[in-house]
């Protein structure tokens, strides 16, 4: 659905990567490996068009993506490494928040089955700011299931999540890729999530 | 015309200009200092005071020149991506800040022994005041972003969100009745001052404009080069 | 259909947000009257002098007290990337910019709108004036709303000096105080200057999302 063709990034007339060519069909997980600063995050931030490639081009339905970018925003789900959850509020709230800003469509049992997944349930009336880092990344996963949409762009999803957690990411990703999506995300180490294309940057 | 564009070409071309227009503008000076001196006639309601005039509107018509050219130059570095306006935004702010300083205390150093005080609230005064706040802050924004990117982008939109108030400097004295007299040369009428004054004033608008020029050319190099520095 | 509903969800977003950091409003606002006190103490509390400059203090105060809160405007949603999250939703980074000054409008100045009948009681200003007063400052608050949006989007990556942004706002807002302070003090003209402030508004309005925007996706792109 993505394919990202000699794609070159300059910032500063510095090159951060050259000449990266990805195709990201429906049911693929590709994994961005690299070292601290090498550009993951500014790879990802220019497939979602935010920073504008020097050289080649970024394709989605065949089509240019800067012509139809609308359509792409409906179908790809971003999470970066920030916490974007309102850490004012509680996390009830940020879930309802969310499901009403997206306009998702996940009724309330399948929030109750994800957070009982995620270990998150008996959380659910206190403020964000009392979780841990460990918790505050998961609820920030919660908001794949919520969006439920078919691109996933993850920025490091794996960082700061127990063994656990991680098999349970695995075992998302997996159920994602049956269902016809697409996942890219980047990570600094070696997860063992069966992947379909890697990229060194 | 490409030197007006090109950092390069710009180079170039400065080599060649900056020596023989600063000996012109010091000869200028001399010329034209001699002349509001001591070859023009003092004016029959203001006396010798009327001599402020020289070095007041020359400085006032190029601050708001100056602020007008940067303008021009945003609008080509963010509709054109030209790098070079961002440059020479950088370079000629401090200038514009000084022809404006230099007319405001000329002006209320002039304001004194004409009007009894050294400043009034009138609309012509304070819009020079704002243009003058307007040049410090297009400093300040220069020092105090960290990224270059976004600081010189940042920095040009607001020159053009504040260009609003060049026109309200420049119509200010025909649009509200204020102390301040209304312009006595203009392009589509004869000019109602008379032609003994007239001289020593265009030798020192030219002057101005030449001194402005091979400063800015300075300046502009000096950006030049620690731009090339910063980025190896 | 879909996207007017975004558009509400986005005000009840807002609309949480405020209230879960209402005593910052509420603080804006104490902020606003004792600033009041301060004023009356300094110049004396002298009913005539106070009843003459009452409006002018009044409208300076407001213009101070709400340009306390322009770090909010921006800043939060930009550093915990929901600004970014917002565009993906669907709107465009100038649209982003609109939604968000009527945000701060309905949630900051609103507030302040309500609380001038009490300044004007305290300032000893005479209620015929009050209707001038109200008029004026529904409009000079939205400009200020919008001339917020765009200094706080300016200096969403400066982190040194942040008073750059309130001096901005305080600059470009001289004529919106010349012209409703005048409204205020000449009703014969009325009309003409509540023109004029009507035009400096869709002046302001229509270079808002283009400035704040620009500003915002250059701020996403660089941070």
């Amino acid at each position: 659905m993505i394919i990202v063709k000699d794609l070159t990034v300059e910032r500063l007339d510095k090159k951060i990567f050259e000449n990266i060519n990805l195709s990201l069909a429906s049911g693929n997980i590709t994994i961005l490996k690299g070292k601290n600063g090498s550009g993951k995050t500014t790879f990802l931030k220019t497939i979602l068009n935010l920073i504008a490639p020097s050289f080649g081009s970024i394709y989605w339905k065949g089509k240019l993506l800067r012509t139809n970018l609308y359509d792409f925003y409906n179908n790809v789900t971003y999470i970066a490494d920030k916490t974007t959850s309102l850490t004012k509020l509680s996390v009830k709230d940020n879930i309802n928040i969310w499901r009403k800003i997206f306009l998702s469509n996940i009724n309330d049992s399948q929030i109750e089955v994800a957070l009982k997944t995620l270990k998150l349930e008996n959380y659910l009336n206190q403020k964000v700011t009392t979780l841990s880092l460990g918790e505050t990344k998961k609820l920030e996963l919660l908001r794949l299931i919520i969006e439920n949409k078919k691109i996933w762009v993850l920025d490091e999803p794996l960082s700061s999540l127990d063994d656990d957690s991680i098999e349970l990411i695995k075992q998302t990703f997996e159920d994602h890729c049956a269902k016809e999506g697409s996942i890219i995300f980047s990570s600094h180490q070696n997860p063992g999530i069966y992947v379909t294309e890697e990229i060194h940057l | 015309m490409k030197f007006l564009v090109n950092p390069s070409k710009f180079n170039e071309m400065a080599d060649h200009l900056f020596r023989p227009l600063l000996i012109l503008s010091i000869m200028l000076f001399a010329l034209g200092l001699l002349f509001s001196f001591y070859l023009s006639p003092d004016d029959y309601q203001q006396g010798s005071t009327v001599r402020i005039m020289y070095v007041h509107v020359p400085s006032a018509w190029l601050a708001l020149l100056t602020y007008a050219i940067m303008t021009l130059y945003s609008i080509l570095a963010l509709a054109f991506r030209i790098p070079f306006g961002f440059i020479f935004n950088t370079a000629v702010a401090p200038i514009g800040a000084v022809f404006t300083l230099i007319c405001i205390i000329s002006g209320s150093l002039w304001g004194k022994p004409m009007w009894g005080t050294w400043w009034v609230w009138d609309a012509r005064l304070t819009s020079v005041a704002i243009l003058f706040i307007i040049y410090l802050m297009i400093i300040f924004m220069n020092l105090s972003f960290e990224n270059r990117v976004v600081r010189e982008k940042v920095v040009a939109i607001f020159i053009l969100v504040g260009s609003v108030n060049l026109p309200i400097v420049k119509f200010s004295v025909d649009w509200w009745n204020t102390l301040h007299q209304p312009a006595t040369i203009s392009k589509l009428s004869k000019p109602s001052i008379d032609p003994t004054m007239m001289t020593p004033l265009i030798i020192m608008t030219f002057a101005f404009i030449l001194i402005g020029i091979a400063i800015a050319i300075l300046r502009i190099k000096t950006e030049i080069i620690s731009r090339k520095s910063y980025l190896s | 259909m879909k996207f007017l509903k975004k558009i509400i969800f986005f005000y009840y977003r807002e609309y949480k947000l405020n209230l879960s950091g209402i005593q910052d409003i509420l603080t804006n606002i104490i902020f606003f009257f004792v600033s009041i006190f301060i004023f009356i103490f300094s110049i004396g509390p002298d009913k005539e002098t106070i009843s003459f400059i009452g409006v002018g203090i009044i409208w300076t105060l407001l213009l101070l007290s709400s340009t306390l809160s322009l770090r909010k405007f921006y800043q939060e949603d930009f550093e915990n990337g929901n600004l970014f999250i917002m565009h993906l939703n669907g709107f465009s980074f100038g649209f982003i910019a609109i939604l968000k000054t009527f945000s701060h409008f309905l949630f900051v100045q609103v507030p302040f709108l309500l609380s001038i009948p009490i300044a004007c009681i305290l300032l000893n200003i005479a209620n015929d004036k009050l209707f001038y007063l109200f008029a004026s400052f529904s409009i000079g608050s939205l400009i200020l709303s919008c001339l917020g949006s765009i200094s706080s989007s300016m200096n969403l990556m400066n982190q040194r000096n942040f008073l750059l942004g309130s001096v901005v706002v305080m600059i470009f807002s001289v004529p919106v105080v010349i012209f409703s302070v005048g409204i205020i003090n000449m009703e014969e003209s009325f009309n003409s200057l509540i023109n004029i402030l009507f035009g400096i508004l869709l002046i302001v309005f229509a270079i808002n999302p283009w400035a704040s925007g620009m500003c915002l996706k250059l701020s996403l792109e660089n941070s």
